[in-house]
C-alpha cells in the first residue's frame, strides 16, 4: 500500500476527499497529530445528571408496572443511542484520525459492554469520554485507574457489588438478615488477564482473590437513595465513583509477590500502578497494538520496539504511539489489516465526506455484528481477518453497500472520487469499473465500498 | 442472467472451491452433528443439579433449589426448572447428561478455556485449527460445515473452508452487481475464496429457505430453528457450530425463573424446536452442548458464582444408546472440591466429543485421533452411543 494511504487508512480511520493530496510526509502527518492533547468531547449529548436521573428512574421502576419499566428502559436506550452517534460522529469527522483510532483501540482494550447489563448502556459514552479519551496520549496507568473508577466498569464487571468478607459492612449484613455477602472476583481477574499483565503474566488464583480483596469498597454513589450496605444517603447528582470504607476488606494483601499494607482506597491505586508497570504489561500491550496497527501476525521486532518504548517511558502512550509510527514493519507492503465493520462504516462515511453519523449507523454496526461498545465478552472485539472476513460477512457488506449506494443524499456525485480512498492503481479493474458510464452511479458507489480494496486498511 | 447461470460463469468458481477444499457436491448425508458452545462458563451445579448429594444444600446455602422445583432424572441429579423441556428427550432415550466434565487444562480464564475447548487440544495454542475444522479435514470433503450467526467460531476455523450464516442479512439479489463484485474479489488472493464460498452457499441452501429460516431474528430459539432449516435440506452442511453467551453469572444468577434459569429455558426450548424442525433428519443427528468451565461450588459474595473448573455437558440425539446421566461423581464435601473451591473434574470434554462423533459418523480410530488428538476414550462412555 502506498505510504500516504497506509497513514490514512491503517493508522487513521479512512481518507476523506482530498486528504490524500494534502499529505506530503505521512510519518510527519501522524507524529503531528500526537503533539497536542487529545480533543475532548465537551459537548456531551446528555449531562451526567440527566443520565443519572434516567438510571435512577429505571431502577425505581423495577417495582412499578410493566409499562413504566419499558418506558424507563427505552429512555436508557435513547440516551445510549445518542452517545453512540456522538462517538461515531467524532470518528467520522476527526481531523486527527490517528488519535481517534487510538481512542477506539483503548476503548476496546478496556472495554465495557452495553449488552451485558442495562445499566452500562447509558454510561458507556461517558466512559469513553472521561476514562479513555483524556488519557490516550497520557499515561497508561492513569487510563487504567480512570477505568477502574468509572461507574460503567464498576457495573460491567461487578466490582461495585464486591464486599470484603470481613469488612464492617459484611458483618453488619450478617447480623441484620443473616445473608453472607462477600467477594466478586470478576473485575480483579479481567484486570490482570485482559487489561494489564495478560494471561501469561504469571498470576495465580491466589493473586486474583487477593486483588479482589484489595478492590473491595471501590463502588458507586448516586445509583439510588439509601440502597445497599454502606451506600451513602446522597442520591442526587451524577452517578460517580465512591470508596466505601465499610465494605473494604481490612488487612494487608499480596499480589504478584508484592505486599500491600492496609491502606483503604490507596491500596488499589498502588496495585494498579504496579501492575501497569509490570514488564508483562508492556509486552502484552505492545503485542496488541502491533497486531492492531501492523498485521494479524505481529512482527516480533515491531513488538519489541513498541514494548521498549512503553517500558522506557513508564507507560507514556504518546511515546508508545510514536514508536508504532517509527516501526519500519508498519510500512512494508505486506503490513495490512482487514477492516472491522466499525472501521469499514467509518471509512465509508469519511470517504463520503459525511458531517455526522446518521441514525442508521448504529443499526448497520449491529447488523454487521459489531455494535459500538457491545463486545460479546470483556476481551473486546477482535481485529483479525479470521474474526471478520467470513463469507457471510463479505456478502452482508456487499448488500449494505448496495443499499448505501442507492441513497442519493449520502453518496458522492462522482463515484471516481472514491478511488482516492483506496489502493487501486490507475487502470486496474476497480478503476475501470468506476469509470464505466454504462454502470449507473448507485451501483458504482456500491462497487467502490464493497470492493476488496476497500476492505483493507 | 439468473443465479444458476451466473454461478456457472464465475470463471471456474466451483473448481476453485473444490481446490480450496469446499466439498459441497460430495456431501454425504449420513450423520449430522451440532456443537453448541455456551460461552461464559455455565454453572453446572445450577443446570444439572446434584440435589441428592448430602452436601448440596449446605454448600449452596440460600442458593439451592428446592427438590420440588426440579425435573429429577435420577435420585442424585435433576434438571433445573428451565431445562425441564429436555424431559421430552429423556423420555425418548435421547438425552445424556454429563457431570464433573472439564477441559483437560486447568484455567479459570474464559479465553484460554474456550481456546482449549474449541481447538480440542490439551492447552491453549495460538494458531491451531478448530476441532470441528480438523474433523471436516479428516472426513476429506465428505462433509461440509456451517457456522451460525456469529462469524466463524474458533471450533470451525482452520484450513478447511466453511460456510457462515447469519439471520440479519438483507437478502438482496442483484446478480449483475454480484458478478462484477466477484470479478473484483478474484483479484484479491486472500479474500476471493471466501467471497465465492458465500455465493455458492446462497444457491446451495436455497435463498428462500435462508430468508425464511431466520426472518432476521436472533436469539437462541430462532437460531436453532434456522439451523434445522438449513441442515435438514439435501446436500446442506451437516456439521454446524453455534455459540450463545450470557452464562457468566457473577452476580444475582437467581434460582427458578431467575436470570440464569430463564436463559436455560431458552436453550431447552431451542433444542426442542430444533428437534421438531429437523423432521426426519433428526434420526441421524447428534447435538453436543458444552461450556468452557463450570463455576465455583459455593456462591460468591454477590449471589452469583465465579469462574470454576468442572461443570456439565449434554449430548442429545437418536444415536444415543439410551438416556443416561454420566457422572463419576466426586462429591461436594470441602475435601472433595478441586482447590477447595470448584467441582473436581472426573471426565475430559475431549472424551465426550470423541464418543459423540464416533457414534454419529463412520470414522476410523485414526481419523478420530487426528480430529481430537490425545482424547482418550473414557470407559464411562463406552456405551454412550448406539
Amino acid at each position: 500500500m502506498e505510504l500516504t494511504l497506509a497513514a490514512l487508512n491503517r493508522f487513521g480511520l479512512g481518507a476523506r476527499p482530498d486528504e490524500r493530496r494534502r499529505i506530503s510526509d505521512p510519518r510527519r502527518w501522524l507524529h503531528a497529530q500526537l503533539d497536542a492533547p487529545p480533543p475532548l468531547l465537551t459537548a456531551a449529548p446528555a449531562s451526567a445528571t440527566v443520565i443519572a436521573d434516567a438510571v435512577r428512574a429505571f431502577r425505581m421502576a423495577r417495582q412499578g408496572d410493566e409499562r413504566q419499566r419499558q418506558a424507563t428502559r427505552r429512555r436508557l436506550v435513547e440516551l445510549a443511542l445518542a452517545e453512540t452517534r456522538a462517538a461515531l460522529t467524532a470518528r467520522v469527522t476527526a481531523e486527527r484520525p490517528f488519535v481517534e483510532r487510538l481512542v477506539a483501540f483503548w476503548s476496546n482494550h478496556l472495554c465495557v459492554s452495553t449488552s451485558a447489563k442495562p445499566l452500562v448502556a447509558p454510561l458507556a459514552g461517558s466512559y469513553e469520554r472521561e476514562a479513555i479519551r483524556p488519557h490516550v496520549l497520557g499515561r497508561f496507568e492513569d487510563m487504567v485507574l480512570a477505568s477502574a473508577r468509572h461507574p460503567a466498569m464498576l457495573v460491567y464487571l461487578d466490582n461495585f457489588q464486591s464486599i470484603g468478607p470481613s469488612s464492617i459492612g459484611a458483618r453488619r449484613a450478617r447480623r441484620a438478615d443473616g445473608t453472607a455477602r462477600g467477594l466478586n472476583e470478576n473485575y480483579a481477574r479481567e484486570l490482570l488477564e485482559l487489561h494489564t499483565v495478560g494471561v501469561g503474566g504469571g498470576y495465580t488464583q491466589q493473586d486474583v482473590q487477593q486483588l479482589a480483596r484489595v478492590l473491595t469498597g471501590w463502588g458507586i454513589d448516586g445509583l439510588a437513595a439509601g440502597r445497599g450496605v454502606g451506600a451513602s444517603a446522597a442520591s442526587a447528582g451524577a452517578i460517580r465513583f465512591a470508596f466505601h470504607d465499610v465494605l473494604h476488606e481490612p488487612g494487608s494483601k499480596t499480589v504478584l509477590g508484592v505486599r500491600y499494607d492496609e491502606g483503604g482506597v490507596s491500596e488499589g491505586e498502588r496495585v494498579i500502578r504496579t501492575l501497569c508497570r509490570h514488564p508483562a504489561t508492556a509486552r502484552f500491550v505492545a503485542q496488541k497494538l502491533v497486531t492492531h496497527f501492523v498485521a494479524d501476525d505481529p512482527p516480533p521486532a515491531a513488538v519489541e520496539r513498541v514494548a521498549h518504548a512503553f517500558r522506557a517511558s513508564d507507560g507514556d502512550l504518546r511515546m508508545t504511539a510514536r514508536a508504532l509510527v517509527d516501526a519500519p514493519e508498519a510500512w512494508t507492503p505486506d503490513a495490512r489489516k482487514f477492516r472491522t465493520p466499525h472501521d469499514w462504516l467509518v471509512a465509508v462515511l469519511r470517504a463520503f465526506a459525511a458531517t455526522e453519523a446518521s441514525e442508521a449507523a448504529p443499526v448497520v454496526l449491529r447488523q454487521l455484528r459489531q455494535p459500538l461498545w457491545s463486545p460479546p465478552s470483556p476481551k473486546g472485539f477482535g481485529d483479525s481477518v479470521q474474526d471478520w472476513a467470513d463469507p457471510d460477512a463479505l456478502l452482508h457488506r456487499a448488500e449494505l453497500a448496495r443499499t448505501i449506494g442507492r441513497r442519493p443524499g449520502a453518496r458522492p456525485a462522482d463515484p471516481r472520487t472514491l478511488l482516492d480512498a483506496v489502493d487501486a492503481p490507475a487502470g486496474d479493474l476497480l478503476d475501470t469499473m468506476l469509470s464505466d458510464r454504462a454502470i449507473d452511479v448507485p451501483e458504482r458507489v456500491a462497487l467502490a465500498i464493497a470492493a476488496p480494496a476497500f476492505q483493507w486498511r | 442472467m439468473n443465479r444458476r447461470t451466473f454461478l456457472q460463469t464465475l470463471g471456474g468458481g466451483v473448481l476453485a472451491l473444490a481446490q480450496a477444499g469446499v466439498g459441497f457436491a460430495r456431501v454425504s448425508q449420513q450423520g449430522r452433528f451440532v456443537f453448541i458452545l455456551l460461552r461464559g462458563g455455565l454453572d453446572g451445579l445450577a443446570a444439572l443439579v446434584p440435589y441428592g448429594d448430602p452436601d448440596y444444600l449446605a454448600l449452596r446455602a440460600g442458593f439451592a433449589y428446592d427438590a420440588s422445583e426440579l425435573a429429577a432424572l435420577t435420585d442424585m441429579f435433576a434438571l433445573a426448572p428451565g431445562l425441564s423441556p429436555l424431559r421430552a428427550f429423556w423420555d425418548r432415550g435421547e438425552l445424556a447428561a454429563l457431570h464433573a466434565v472439564a477441559i483437560p487444562y486447568r484455567t479459570r480464564s474464559h479465553f484460554d478455556g474456550q481456546a482449549v475447548l474449541e481447538t480440542g487440544l490439551d492447552r491453549p495454542l495460538g494458531a491451531s485449527d478448530g476441532w470441528l475444522n480438523r474433523l471436516l479435514q479428516v472426513m476429506d470433503g465428505q462433509r461440509a460445515g456451517v457456522a451460525i450467526a456469529a462469524g466463524t467460531p474458533r471450533s470451525m476455523s482452520g484450513r478447511f473452508d466453511v460456510q457462515t450464516w447469519s439471520p440479519t442479512r438483507l437478502g438482496i439479489v442483484d446478480d449483475v452487481y454480484l458478478e462484477r463484485l466477484a470479478a473484483l474479489y478474484r483479484t484479491d488472493r486472500a479474500l476471493h475464496g471466501r467471497f465465492e464460498a458465500a455465493l455458492q452457499q446462497q444457491t446451495l441452501v436455497g435463498e428462500e429457505a435462508m430468508a425464511g429460516a431466520g426472518a432476521r431474528r436472533t436469539g437462541i430459539v430462532p437460531l436453532l430453528q434456522a439451523t434445522a432449516h438449513i441442515m435438514r435440506q439435501d446436500r446442506a452442511p451437516n456439521i454446524a457450530a453455534l455459540d450463545f453467551s450470557g452464562w457468566d453469572t457473577h452476580a444475582n444468577q437467581g434460582l427458578a425463573a431467575g436470570p440464569l434459569d430463564r436463559l436455560l429455558a431458552q436453550l431447552a426450548d431451542g433444542l426442542v424446536a430444533f428437534r421438531t424442525e429437523m423432521e426426519s433428519a433428526w434420526t441421524d443427528t447428534t447435538v453436543v452442548v458444552m461450556t468452557e468451565f463450570g463455576r465455583t461450588a459455593r456462591p460468591n459474595g454477590t449471589r452469583g458464582t465465579d469462574h470454576g473448573t468442572a461443570g456439565t455437558a449434554f449430548v442429545l440425539g437418536s444415536r444415543l444408546a439410551r438416556s443416561v446421566v454420566v457422572a463419576d461423581w466426586p462429591g461436594l464435601s470441602g475435601a472433595a472440591l478441586f482447590e477447595s473451591r470448584d467441582l473436581k473434574p472426573t471426565l475430559d470434554t475431549r472424551a465426550v466429543l470423541r464418543s459423540a462423533v464416533a457414534g454419529t459418523f463412520d470414522l476410523t480410530a485414526a481419523q478420530l485421533d487426528r480430529a481430537l488428538p490425545g482424547a482418550a476414550s473414557a470407559a464411562a462412555l463406552a456405551r454412550l452411543m448406539r
